[in-house]
């Protein structure tokens, strides 16, 4: 009698009937990327973690953002809530490829090696955005998968560091040095060595950081562009210093990430605007800042027209200009690419450990590969100041700043609260948001979001310092 | 000549018909021996062109009889048959009507022996016209004189003429109609009959087959097409809205043609909990297809609200089932026309008082100065200070409703039909949402012989809709009109729409009419829902009944986005979205029916029989993008430059094979016993999971049938108690749980070039089966006063077990969709009372029902203790309103108690509530004092409780009619006490931190010690979070509203000349006329916003419009 309530899903794979073959895998890969373009990840809401930061101020209209901005978030702010689960799904999507790829036979080894390092290095890209973010999470492995345990308390933050360490070295094993064509925007051997760098910078592990910054910087693979405006420029933004990019089309692919930085104006919803102070913070005749950063009067080509920026679009009376490009129509070009990490990020870091390991000087190479098409002098006997200078002119906007200060902080390079402890002026000497007070050691992290504390039932534990 | 021959064990017939009509002249052959009277009439009716129209009680209560007539009149065999019972009957062309020579009850019994025998000398012609409360003329009532052995029926126009004393009262009675009595004068020509709101004769639509209400012993309630007739609602459910006690009709959203939620007895499970429809005799895939009913075509809806009644359907019956029959013609009934028109506007109900632009500016400037913020030049800017639009106002417009529709019904000997055709146009409150629908009908039967019967019903409808977002608190239309700046013009004086552009202080949100005008889209469906039937009696009382039904649906959508550059939610290229779905459902049953009377007192009703369902579909659609040209009439897909989406895919293929049987027994009509039994099984579930088995039984007495109560209690004529339980399933679940599905869909980049990528979109859960509901009802039926005021109390409580839950995961899986479980249980148990009184006399007859329910809903386990199913968020803060706790009501408010507003510095540094709390520099006066319920001295978490519940606990309606020399008037009235609702909309419109305008309201704020206890300050930053969910935002819901209302005239036929059957009435209705409540918000009614996890949470939907039409319904 049941055989005539037999249906097969027709239309609709299961992971039953899935997983057969090469193509399988490549696609299940790609639908880990896919979460990329999502605007609660990398599409947007990432970017809004670096709003505490002295680069920017935190504009659009969403209120969430000024408890951010303002160091007064709580466990229940829809922001600490918005990207958990996105990077819970990469993490998920990977774990299944990496669950299935390794039982497909006749698959091209080459290819299979690719996809599963890719699975890994999405995975450890995941738990690194976690890290960051929330310092301890849980973490769901396969086995968890295969049984569907998805209750599970945090680990501490070394556990984490360890997981995407592993993750990132299996990844630098499997995967290839450099992608042509329609490869292009896959994570390569560089995507992984520069994350293990920037990860051992954060673990303190400098001598680590340096060995694999140092892999990125010399394979010849992964040099920097020519230019700086070439990695903001749609059709040159896949170059070789772009280790990892989200791979955003204007038909295909779109993500938001461009809307949130344009002005309003210009079809934008003029969100991270830069501060006064950031614009000061380059040196004259430096290119990076017109690629970077809208001043009043710069001639902009808003595709349909070349349009004068003026003061009275902002509420600083800046806005960034480096993730902002139109089509001849006027409307946005989402073809430009989501810049995740970069090689001249990685130089950076190298110049950053030798000059902690070694002393003054040692970096002045790294620095001067970076400075080297800025139309700057080369520095030479470079300290640490030189370092940070560098990275807030070169990285602007990137979704680094917030995150050096609280590095250089507990390294105990410099004093944070000095930096946090004084207004942010718009123009005019407009007080957009008052001076904060950031607290040691809370607001390194920010609190896991309180709907994971409320359904998980007391298996997820709330950071200490939001309890 | 025609010559049908029959032959049984007992009985055989042969007929010997002239052409002639007359019950002298027809003559025919017949033998029966100890037959039942009833089926002795059904066979004259079968060989001969006459109709029988009497009151089944009466002629079941008759004994067995035999006649053996060889070439015999029709009126001496029925001269044979009906006097030795005491029954009259009379010929009125070609209906035989049958009546009881006493038509009286004790109360007249008593007064005929009073009265001294009639004189014969002061006799009277009495002539008269009977009409139903629409005017409609109704033909075959019975008009007997009281006390005498006398009466006549009425003819195809309702009139007609009898003689009587002039001291006697004249008796109307027909089935389905309260009867009248009145004092017999020369004119009664405006003879009014109300329908019967529970005639015990009535017949009772029920699953596979019919019964009368006096057998019932399930919980059933009808509503008859005539209550519903021309109310302006695009759908069934909501004209029964307030009218069954037990039934919640639930409008989420008033946009046209939205069909509401229905709940009958609570809301059964945390998951699908819409009831069954059965469209007649095809269950119905889903809710929907009650839109696409014409409501004139519908002659009665059945609820079937316990376990017993609704059984037979098993798996698909735990919320409930409602049974559509529609309108048939009648054998031997004279073509009849109808055609009813109404047209009318519509209007919003209410606004909301929102902030004008000067004053707007005044709190904006506070807000920084408050913060010690410089006041950003914006708000600085006098063009902003200057009111230019009153944003609601610019959004609702008038809406229209039009309906016309015509219906042709009448029969032969042999064959019956109904044609009809409707129009229905509403065109609603915001620009460009409409909904428009045709509908056809065919419905016939066929005597093929006197053993087999075939018959059809035909439904065709093609409707078109456009409703445009009004949910979405980025998007939504009304939540933009309630935020848009009102210092922007619709459009300026350069004829371009207003636009936020100018500057983040005006929010991320479109000029919502501009939105409304330049968006097209629409979605049009055709519908085909066909019956075919053919019943066949294989022996005597054992029929076969084979159904064939096939349900097919097909939808285009249009979805035109026009090039937006000047709005702040930019699209850069026009959008062109065309789609296209299609499903169909098979449904094969065959079932047989056994009713037999044994030794006369013992009734035996049997049916039993198969069915099996399949349900499958599939859609596509096509996106291009870039479109030069934006004119409307080259807006087609070639026309675009950029294929930018093509996807498509099959809908889940559903199948359902059952068995069930359901057995009837009564001992003389008092002692009633339902017995019902259905095994289903569903292709949702893995194998092992599949079959459950549905049983049900019910037992019934009628205590006013016992002597000792008829010996004793006067003043009650009628008291039934019945009381039953059962089982029932609900499979309203998502297919394949037991798998864990992958998607595969949008595509990535590498090298520019498209990648599809995969994922998995469930996970899987292969233990899923049904949910069960456990039920039991208890009802009392009492009838007072003649019958003329009848009551019934039912109580229930009913069991969910086993329902399905999302398992309690945090989001560690991602985004993928969590299976259900069968772990939870909830409980709903509730009173229900009807009441009902008819009166008047003469010319003037008026009746009055009222209904109300009281349900007590609440969730009896989840997956351990302080567990709880969360509901989606709300809002641009993403905040949480509703949690399903064990041992709370579905879907309960939970947040923060407020004491008001921290008036001074010192109330903050010696609140107790915030003596440890890490956040206390932050807040300031002006700020919410939050109570600190579990003292831990600090506002955390950990302090959120219930904050109320949403769903009514009583809800009640009244309805009341009247007539009076051609006039009527109908009231309905309906109402929810005792129930919550969350002023989401407001929470947000108070909100300071938003850059958009507020509410009026906040010109309340708190701007100093004393100004005010319950707005808070003005702040950018709100750092002591004012505005999370509390229960500052949780107000009464209550309601009473004159649902509708209708007065109407009826032309007086004479007008039309005496021979004419013309008749027409004109009347003037309203809809949703007022509302009495204390809620602030757009309107009280609120419904779900996530299915049932979700209600009563005001996120400024579409509201109800208020409506005035009106009408004439003509008859020829």
């Amino acid at each position: 009698c049941d055989k005539i309530l037999d249906v097969t899903p027709k239309g609709t794979y299961t992971t039953a009937t899935y997983w057969r073959n090469q193509s399988d895998a490549v696609n299940g890969v790609t639908g880990i990327y896919n979460v990329l373009l999502e605007e609660d990840f990398t599409g947007h809401a990432e970017f809004t973690f670096d709003d505490p930061s002295d680069d920017q101020y935190r504009a659009g209209d969403h209120s969430e953002d000024v408890a951010i901005e303002n160091l007064t978030y709580d466990a229940a702010n829809a922001q600490v809530r918005f990207g958990w689960r996105w990077k819970y799904e990469m993490i998920n999507r990977a774990n299944s490829a990496l669950m299935y790829i390794p039982k497909i036979q006749g698959m091209d080894e080459t290819i299979k090696n690719r996809c599963l390092g890719e699975a890994r290095f999405l995975r450890a890209f995941a738990y690194w955005r976690l890290l960051l973010i929330y310092g301890e999470a849980p973490v769901v492995t396969e086995e968890d998968v295969a049984a569907s345990n998805y209750v599970k308390p945090k680990v501490s933050a070394d556990s984490l560091r360890g997981i995407i360490q592993s993750d990132l070295l299996a990844a630098a094993d499997l995967l290839p040095a450099k992608y042509e064509g329609s490869d292009r925007g896959r994570a390569s051997k560089g995507s992984a060595w520069g994350l293990l760098c920037k990860l051992y910078m954060y673990w303190d592990k400098l001598d680590q950081a340096l060995i694999y910054g140092e892999k990125v910087l010399n394979s010849g693979n992964y040099n920097l562009a020519a230019t700086y405006v070439a990695n903001f420029t749609p059709e040159t933004s896949n170059n070789d210093e772009m280790l990892f990019a989200v791979q955003t089309s204007d038909t295909w692919g779109y993500s938001d990430f461009t809307t949130y930085y344009t002005p309003r104006e210009w079809n934008g919803w003029n969100f991270h605007q830069p501060l006064q102070s950031l614009v000061d913070e380059f040196e004259a005749g430096d290119v990076r800042k017109a690629v970077s950063i809208m001043s009043p009067g710069d001639k902009i080509n808003i595709g349909s027209s070349i349009a004068t920026y003026s003061a009275d679009m902002s509420e600083t009376g800046y806005h960034f200009h480096k993730f902002s490009y139109w089509k001849p129509n006027g409307g946005l070009n989402y073809s430009l690419k989501t810049p995740l990490l970069r090689t001249a990020d990685i130089a950076l870091l190298v110049a950053e450990a030798k000059i902690r390991t070694q002393g003054v000087g040692a970096g002045d190479n790294e620095i001067n590969m970076v400075r080297k098409r800025t139309g700057l002098k080369d520095v030479s006997g470079a300290g640490m100041a030189a370092v940070i200078h560098e990275r807030r002119c070169e990285l602007s906007g990137e979704n680094e700043r917030h995150q050096d200060l609280m590095r250089w902080d507990k390294a105990g390079l410099i004093d944070i609260t000095t930096y946090y402890n004084k207004p942010k002026y718009g123009k005019g000497g407009n007080v957009l948001v008052p001076a904060r007070t950031f607290i040691r050691p809370k607001h390194y992290y920010f609190p896991l979001p309180q709907s994971e504390i409320d359904r998980s039932n007391g298996v997820l534990i709330q950071n200490e310092n939001y309890k | 000549y025609i010559l049908v021959f029959f032959y049984t064990f007992s009985l055989s017939l042969f007929a010997k018909s002239t052409e002639g009509q007359d019950i002298k002249e027809v003559k025919i052959n017949l033998v029966a021996s100890k037959m039942k009277l009833e089926t002795v009439l059904e066979r004259i009716q079968q060989i001969t062109p006459f109709r029988f129209v009497y009151n089944s009680s009466q002629i079941k209560a008759t004994g067995p009889v035999s006649i053996n007539a060889s070439n015999t009149s029709v009126e001496k065999v029925l001269q044979q048959l009906l006097e030795p019972n005491e029954l009259n009957f009379e010929q009125n062309k070609t209906q035989i009507i049958i009546t009881r020579k006493f038509e009286a009850s004790r109360f007249d019994l008593t007064l005929a022996g009073a009265i001294p025998a009639a004189v014969a000398d002061t006799s009277i012609t009495v002539r008269g016209k009977v009409k139903d409360d629409k005017g409609q003329p109704l033909i075959g009532v019975t008009v007997s004189v009281k006390g005498k052995n006398r009466g006549i029926a009425t003819d195809a126009n309702g009139n007609f003429v009898l003689r009587a004393d002039h001291t006697d009262s004249l008796v109307f009675k027909t089935i389905g109609f309260a009867s009248v009595t009145v004092s017999a004068t020369g004119n009664l020509d405006n003879i009014v009959l109300l329908p019967a709101t529970t005639s015990l004769t009535d017949v009772v639509v029920v699953g596979y087959g019919v019964q009368t209400r006096r057998d019932l012993t399930g919980a059933i309630s009808t509503v008859k097409g005539a209550d519903i007739k021309n109310l302006p609602v695009s759908d069934a459910a909501q004209a029964i809205q307030g009218r069954v006690a037990g039934v919640d009709i639930v409008r989420s959203d008033g946009s046209p043609g939205t069909t509401p939620s229905i709940r009958i007895r609570g809301t059964g499970t945390i998951n699908n909990a819409e009831p069954l429809i059965i469209i007649d005799g095809v269950p119905a895939p889903n809710l929907s297809g009650l839109s696409d009913i014409n409501n004139n075509d519908i002659a009665s809806m059945e609820v079937l609200k316990d376990a017993s009644s609704s059984a037979i359907y098993g798996t698909r019956a735990a919320n409930g089932v409602i049974i559509i029959t529609t309108k048939k013609g009648s054998y031997n009934e004279k073509l009849n026309t109808n055609v009813n028109i109404y047209r009318g506007v519509s209007n919003v109900a209410r606004y909301i008082p929102l902030l004008t632009a000067p004053d707007l500016v005044k709190l904006k400037q506070e807000r920084y100065t408050n913060d010690g913020l410089s006041i950003p030049a914006f708000w600085q800017d006098p063009y902003y200070a200057v009111q230019r639009t009153d944003w609601q106002k610019a959004l609702f417009n008038t809406g229209h409703v039009t309906n016309a529709d015509v219906s042709i019904k009448g029969g032969s000997t042999s064959s019956n039909y109904l044609f009809s055709m409707g129009y229905y146009d509403e065109k609603g409150l915001v620009t460009n949402t409409y909904f428009k629908r045709y509908t056809v009908r065919i419905n016939s039967e066929h005597r093929i012989n006197s053993r087999l019967k075939v018959g059809e019903n035909l439904q065709l409808t093609a409707r078109k809709g456009n409703t445009l977002d009004t949910y979405s608190s980025q998007t939504g239309l009304i939540f933009s009109a309630l935020r848009f700046n009102p210092a922007i013009p619709v459009k300026d004086d350069m004829g371009n729409y207003g636009s936020a552009q100018a500057n983040n202080e005006l929010g991320d949100i479109n000029n919502p009419v501009y939105t409304a005008e330049t968006t097209d889209a629409w979605t049009k469906n055709y519908r085909i829902l066909a019956n075919a039937f053919a019943e066949i009696e294989i022996i005597r009382d054992l029929k076969l009944r084979l159904n064939y039904a096939f349900d097919g649906t097909m939808s285009n959508a249009f979805s035109f986005l026009p090039k937006t550059l000047t709005q702040v939610r930019t699209r850069d290229d026009a959008e062109l979205t065309q789609s296209n779905t299609s499903t169909g459902t098979h449904l094969g049953e065959a079932f047989l029916s056994y009713n037999k009377t044994i030794a006369k007192d013992h009734q035996l009703s049997l049916t039993g029989g198969i069915s099996y369902q399949k349900y499958s579909g599939s859609y596509y659609s096509a996106q291009r993008n870039g479109f030069d040209d934006e004119s409307p009439y080259v807006l087609v897909l070639d026309n675009g430059s950029i294929v930018y989406n093509a996807a498509g895919n099959y809908y889940a293929t559903n199948i359902l094979a059952s068995g069930f049987a359901r057995g009837f027994y009564s001992y003389k009509g008092k002692y009633l016993l339902t017995a019902t039994m259905r095994a289903d099984g569903s292709s949702r579930f893995a194998e092992g999971n599949r079959w459950g088995y549905f049983p049900a039984v019910s037992v019934g007495w009628r205590i006013s049938d016992e002597n000792f109560f008829k010996d004793n209690v006067h003043f009650m004529n009628n008291l039934k108690v019945t009381g039953g339980w059962g089982v029932l399933g609900n499979q309203n679940v998502t297919e394949f749980q037991y798998l864990a599905t992958i998607i595969k869909n949008r595509k990535y980049n590498f090298g520019d070039q498209p990648f599809t990528g995969i994922w998995n979109s469930s996970l899987a859960n292969p233990n899923i089966t049904w949910e069960k509901a456990h039920m039991t009802n208890v009802s009392a039926e009492l009838g007072f006063l003649n019958n003329a005021l009848n009551a019934t109390i039912s109580y229930f409580d009913k069991n969910t077990i086993d329902m399905l839950v999302p398992a309690a995961k945090p989001d560690l899986h991602g985004t993928s969709v969590v299976p259900d479980e069968n772990i939870g249980k909830l409980n709903n148990h509730g009173w229900e009372f009807e009441v009902s009184y008819q009166g008047g006399k003469k010319a003037f007859t008026y009746n009055i029902a009222a209904n109300a329910t009281v349900i007590k809903n609440k969730v009896t386990q989840l997956y351990a203790a302080n567990t709880y199913i969360s509901s989606s968020n709300y809002g641009r803060q993403n905040q949480e309103i509703s949690r399903t706790y064990e041992g709370q009501p579905i879907a309960s408010f939970y947040g923060w108690k407020t004491a008001g507003i921290y008036q001074n510095q010192a109330q903050i540094d010696g609140d107790p509530y915030i003596a440890k709390d890490g956040r206390k520099d932050n807040i300031k006066p002006g700020d919410v004092r939050f109570v600190d319920v579990n003292g831990d001295g600090a506002i955390t978490e950990a302090d959120r409780v219930y904050l109320g519940d949403p769903n009514p606990r009583l809800q009640y309606g009244l309805q009341a009619g009247a007539s009076y020399k051609g006039f009527d008037l109908s009231l309905s009235f309906t109402g929810v006490a005792g129930v919550k609702l969350y002023n989401a909309d407001k929470m947000q419109g108070l909100d300071p931190t938003y850059s958009y305008n507020y509410y009026a309201e906040e010109l309340q704020r708190w701007h100093g010690e004393g100004t005010s206890n319950s707005v808070p300050r003005m702040t950018l930053s709100d750092n002591n979070g004012n505005y999370r969910t509390s229960d500052r935002f949780i107000e009464s819901g209550n309601y009473f509203t004159l649902r509708n209302a209708a007065l109407g005239y009826t032309i007086p036929s004479r007008l039309w000349g005496s021979k004419s059957s013309t008749n027409i009435r004109v009347y003037l209705a309203g809809q949703n006329i007022f509302v009495v409540t204390n809620y602030s918000g757009l309107n009280p009614a609120l419904g779900y916003t996530d299915g049932n996890k979700q209600r009563g949470v005001d996120v400024a939907t579409y509201p109800q419009a208020r409506s005035f039409t009106a009408g004439a319904s003509m008859n020829f």
